[in-house]
């Protein structure tokens, strides 16, 4: 014995009992109220299709809403609620809704709430309360959620008799094959079926299949077919709410298969009469399902209506477990049924009558007359559609089976095949349904009744794409697997055309819900992404500073003292820098080194600025044009050697440059003698800068360290290092480039140089600080991909020989006509000037520029920024206002140069 | 996810590659202005068969040319490019 | 549960033998240097003080001792440290081509990649270059900013395969 609870009582079930399996054990029939009109709602199916017995399963972050009853397992101490009910499922307020159910028809939002949006305002808050299904976890599930990859020769979707066939057949042939199945055990219709020696059957079949290497997943549907067979498979390790034994609740998996065989059998339809959605109606199989799988018999006394012979499989099993067949209704005018032993009538329900649990009874026309049967149960079999979901998916067009009234695969382009009931449904004979259609439902978890479908038609929707978005027909988690059928029959009836003619709307993944923690997978913890760690990030983190995210990096932003706040921390940083020395991690730059005769040649395709005539052991700054002509990125180019150069570029664009680099060098110069290897990684770099960097460096390699934009190789102790002279501070600078195994040794030789001069480590916000005083550019901000070199006056260092990438591009004249935005420097007058702000000349006004980038004098005090303005370059002087209306915030300035601070250049020398 | 065939690893993953660009928008190093412009801007974009350029970046980081139907993603060629490599 | 080590060796030398030019000769004089053959694309060969490993069609992963590489390159090719970068993870236990297809694309499992084989991949959309050792063991080539993460990730996963 299971115990669990259903709307906090407490139940028991047998081993192997589905939810479903278990209330009906219990003598449950009410397990829902419908979507809309809060009808009373029961188990229909034994299956994945369910739509109407839909609960919550578990509880705080594991709980699942909208799980099919049908579709869980019961483990001890589950606990399962009902949904769309208040105050409880016997007495539902919202189910007074369902007397006035005309007024909620086909369109019922897009007429109601039709202009004013101040309506749907005040409508929509009880709407969202009345209408919907269970309500979204508030907690954060504890489990994880695991992603897997898999290949096979053969996938195998679907474990009834043709499936396990089929992957027998695969595995010995020596292929390796993956056989899926949703259900927890396998055998699919053997199971409801089972004949003598079924099961052991089934048994040895598995073990021969895994002995041959094939590997079978229980709990796992084949979900989503994608492009050039990829199956994605999702796993249940744990059922739902369910806490799993190793901390893993799911697996996604995804499969590539060289080809992949579905036997997915069919899907059972109801048929369309009043009422038919009430506790005690359920399909044929479900029924036999119940009986001989679970040894549950949902009714006593029991009517069943068909259009084929399989539901007399139902009848046999019913009576063989005690139950009365009171009557048989089918539909097929020949005398089907008529030496069954049973009571067959040829008719059709038309309506029952229903109490909370099960039925009261079911009528039916018979020969014209109504009659009438007291019936507990009503078992109803309307024929059956092949599973083609996959198929379709797939990119598989569908055929029309006239004698299954059912669509059954045809072709793919991609490796797939249909084998079992799923290419070859049982003859029906359907009969256009004569009841009440207002009572009629076609899709139960969406309330779409044959009214409905009716109504699109009279109102002018004759698609099949129109008619499923008008009457939501189709949606949610069933996606039209009972419904989509009848609804089709009705509208082709309408059209007055064949079923096939009417159309079918497109299967797309998922063929069943899929929880979002399986799709996010890894993810679902963090950002969604990794985070990529620096070198010495157990040396800052000792530091406790705060971190800031920069890509997928993370940075000391500041290393705040005692109670500073990040901005007097960042000053402070800003202030020794300025004063004495500052140390800062930049090993986030992008790195490249460029060797071979041909690295010049090279650098000049990528770089806008000359590079063949520097000499070994300098630098120069550089910027690199798109095709276009627009600046994309800058950094610094160094000749570390004859035949090696050193290019550093942006943080943020170290991936584009990499690629644009291996683009450049082998697709448009294969021939080119030159080896470009990606080293950002392999150095940490460390930046000193200040009055005292001189000093630093030099007690830190014992010579006289190079002068600005020098670069020489040094070492620390034993330790190997590349020193670069450069600044972005604006003063006097050095960055050090190391092997990053051996970066903790040389940073702690730095700080205690650097601390021994009252220095400080200064992080990211105290560099932006420092760079926007010097008006340095940063790529993301200034260089925003819609500058030119001109427009950022860069173009005195542009390469006069051209034959840069970009070179073309920024030949166009527009490109230098007047009317372009350009890089200013601004300084406030009055206020401090918010990040981002636009730059207007008065209130009102459109704006002609904006700020890029704020901070203030280090020294002085006083709000500067850099910032684009039209024409910048001739406005200097002029008095314009910054202004961000989202933060209501504004200040006047006055347009400057863009360098604050020693602007000759001086610093840089000593 | 489509599965790709580099031309040295065999098929691979989607998520290894990266595209890069159609070969009728490479623009050549040595284009005059004007038809560097046309190359970039004025593109075909075919309901069909087109030649695209792919990089196995994060898996041989070699690149290729794929002949790919961009509507049903039929692969029907791939070729390596680049510079000339051992066997 | 499936016997499996997750460990972070040592750091350790590693370059990038990279080919522009004549690569026949160069192949030639690596043989005549060395004695055993440039690996061809997937696989790796060598001895206990020199491991090349070839990742991309012009470009060898190089462990070990590189004295006299540039010298069999010549003007054919150049060496490049890249050894900061990256962290060598070692996998040992019968376990490691499933965990291998834990957030990952490529087919570990395949009966093809067997000793001496290589291939660079992506694993939780981290790009990892794999080297199997043994049957029980392979080495993943992890780029160091990411390697704390994909090792956590690993542990992880390795809970249960």
């Amino acid at each position: 014995m299971i115990n669990f609870t259903f709307d906090g009582k407490a139940y028991e079930a047998q081993e192997g009992d589905t939810l479903a399996a278990a209330l009906l054990r219990n003598g449950i029939g009410l397990v829902g109220r419908s979507f809309k009109y809060h009808r009373p709602r029961g188990i229909m199916t034994a299956g994945v299709e369910e739509p109407n017995a839909l609960v919550t399963v578990g509880e705080g972050g594991r709980a699942e809403p909208n799980t099919r009853a049908t579709d869980v397992f019961v483990y001890e101490g589950l606990v399962a609620k009902s949904q769309n009910r208040w105050p409880s499922l016997s007495f539902d307020m919202g189910a007074v809704l369902g007397l006035a159910a005309p007024i909620f028809s086909a369109g019922f939002y897009y007429k109601t709430f039709f202009g004013s949006a101040k309506r749907w305002m005040f409508y929509e808050y009880f709407i969202r309360k009345a209408a919907g299904l269970g309500d979204a976890p508030t907690e954060t599930d504890p489990d994880r959620f695991s992603q897997r990859a898999a290949f096979c020769d053969v996938l195998v979707v679907g474990a009834g008799p043709a499936g396990l066939s089929a992957a027998l057949e695969a595995a010995e042939a020596g292929k390796r094959v993956i056989l899926v199945e949703q259900d927890s055990i396998l055998g699919a219709s053997l199971i409801r079926d089972p004949q003598e020696q079924d099961e052991a059957w089934i048994d040895a079949t598995a073990e021969k299949i895994c002995a041959a290497g094939g590997r079978i997943l229980t709990r796992t549907t084949a979900s989503g077919y994608w492009e050039h067979d990829l199956v994605t498979l999702t796993q249940r390790i744990a059922e739902p709410g369910q806490v799993p034994p190793n901390g893993v609740a799911q697996r996604l998996w995804h499969v590539r298969a060289g080809e992949v065989i579905l036997a997915t059998g069919s899907i059972e339809r109801p048929m369309a009469f009043a009422n038919n959605d009430a506790p005690g109606v359920m399909l044929s199989q479900a029924v036999r399902t119940y009986a001989r799988r679970f040894g549950v018999v949902p009714g006593k006394r029991i009517a069943i209506a068909t259009n084929n012979d399989d539901a007399y499989k139902t009848a046999e099993a019913l009576r063989d477990a005690g139950a009365e067949i009171v009557v048989i209704l089918d539909a097929r005018p020949t005398s089907a049924g008529a030496d069954s032993g049973f009571h067959v009538h040829n008719g059709v329900p038309l309506s029952v009558t229903g109490a909370k649990h099960g039925l009261k009874s079911v009528s039916a026309l018979v020969n014209g007359e109504t009659k009438s049967w007291n019936v507990d149960l009503l078992a109803v079999s309307g024929g059956f559609t092949p599973v083609v979901h996959l198929h379709m998916q797939a990119g598989g067009t569908l055929d029309w089976n006239e004698e299954a009234q059912a669509f059954v695969p045809a072709i793919s382009r991609q490796k797939v095949k249909t084998i079992g009931g799923a290419a070859n449904p049982e003859p029906i004979f359907t009969v256009a349904p004569v009841s009440n259609p207002k009572k009629s439902f076609v899709d139960f978890q969406n309330d779409v009744t044959l009214a409905d479908v009716d109504l699109a038609w009279a109102e002018g929707y004759r698609s099949v794409e129109h008619l499923k978005r008008y009457t939501t027909l189709g949606m949610a988690t069933d996606q039209g697997k009972l419904s989509n059928m009848a609804a089709l029959g009705r509208l082709s009836e309408k059209q007055g055309v064949a079923v096939p003619e009417a159309g079918l709307t497109t299967f797309r993944p998922p063929y069943t819900p899929v929880t979002m923690g399986l799709l996010a997978g890894a993810g679902a913890r963090d950002a969604g992404a990794p985070t990529r760690r620096l070198a010495l990030f157990d040396i800052h983190q000792a530091e406790s500073p705060i971190w800031q995210p920069l890509g997928y990096w993370f940075r000391p932003r500041a290393y705040p003292k005692g109670r500073e706040t990040l901005a007097q921390a960042a000053l402070r940083e800003a202030q020794a820098v300025r004063t004495t020395v500052g140390m800062t991690d930049v090993s986030t730059l992008a790195k490249f080194e460029v060797s071979g005769p041909d690295a010049a040649a090279f650098l000049e395709i990528i770089c806008a600025t000359t590079v063949n005539k520097l000499a070994v052991g300098r630098g120069r700054y550089t910027f690199m044009l798109r095709e276009d002509g627009f600046v994309f990125d800058d950094g610094t180019v160094w000749r570390l050697a004859e035949h090696r150069y050193l290019l550093t570029s942006s943080t943020g664009g170290a991936d584009r440059m990499a690629t644009h680099l291996s683009y450049v060098r082998n697709y448009l110069c294969p021939h080119l003698r030159v080896s470009v290897v990606n080293v950002q990684e392999h150095y940490a770099g460390i930046a000193v800068a200040g009055p005292k960097a001189s000093a630093v460096l030099q007690a830190m390699i014992g010579e006289y360290p190079p002068r600005h934009m020098s670069t020489v190789p040094a070492a620390i102790g034993v330790t190997p290092v590349i020193v670069l002279a450069a600044s972005y501070s604006g003063e006097r600078a050095f960055e050090l480039y190391v092997e990053a195994s051996h970066a903790a040794t040389v940073w702690a030789a730095c700080e205690a140089e650097v601390m021994a001069r009252n220095g400080s480590l200064y992080g990211l916000e105290a560099m932006e600080f420092l760079r926007i005083e010097k008006g340095h550019l940063v790529v993301g901000g200034e260089i925003d991909g819609r500058l030119t070199p001109h427009d950022l006056a860069l173009d005195k260092m542009l390469n006069k020989a051209g034959g840069y990438i970009g070179a073309s591009g920024l030949s166009r004249s527009a490109l230098s006509e007047p009317g372009r935005k350009q890089l200013v420097g601004l300084e406030a007058l009055e206020g401090t000037i918010p990040e981002g702000s636009m730059l207007i000349r008065l209130e009102g006004e459109a704006p002609q520029g904006h700020v890029t980038a704020a901070a203030f004098r280090i020294i002085e005090g006083g709000s500067i920024a850099l910032g684009q303005l039209v024409d910048g370059f001739a406005r200097h002087g002029e008095e314009l206002i910054a202004t961000s209306p989202t933060r209501n915030q504004r200040a006047r300035v006055r347009v400057v140069h863009p360098h604050f601070y020693d602007e000759a250049g001086e610093r840089y020398r000593d | 996810m489509m599965q790709i065939s580099c031309p040295h690893c065999g098929p691979r993953a989607q998520n290894e590659f990266v595209y890069e660009r159609t070969i009728d928008s490479v623009v050549a190093l040595d284009a005059a202005p004007e038809e560097a412009m046309k190359t970039l801007f004025t593109r075909n974009n075919p309901r069909g068969v087109d030649e695209e350029i792919w990089r196995h970046t994060y898996g041989c980081r070699a690149w290729m040319v794929i002949t790919r139907h961009r509507v049903t993603n039929e692969i029907s060629a791939v070729r390596a490019v680049g510079p000339e490599a051992l066997p | 549960m499936t016997e499996l080590t997750i460990t972070a060796l040592p750091a350790a030398p590693i370059h990038v033998f990279e080919i522009w030019s004549n690569a026949a000769d160069v192949a030639q004089r690596f043989e005549a240097a060395s004695g055993f053959a440039l690996p061809a694309i997937g696989r790796s060969s060598g001895t206990n003080a020199l491991t090349l490993i070839r990742y991309e069609p012009t470009v060898w992963l190089v462990e070990g001792d590189v004295s006299g590489l540039s010298e069999v390159l010549g003007e054919d090719g150049a060496l490049t440290a890249i050894g900061g970068g990256i962290v060598r993870v070692l996998l040992k236990g019968q376990g490691w081509r499933t965990l291998l297809m834990e957030g990952g694309v490529f087919d570990a499992e395949s009966p093809n990649f067997s000793i001496g084989c290589s291939a660079a991949t992506t694993i939780d959309h981290v790009n990892v270059r794999l080297h199997v050792l043994s049957e029980t063991s392979c080495l993943a080539y992890v780029p160091l900013s990411y390697s704390a993460g994909l090792i956590h990730f690993w542990e992880e996963a390795a809970r249960d395969l």
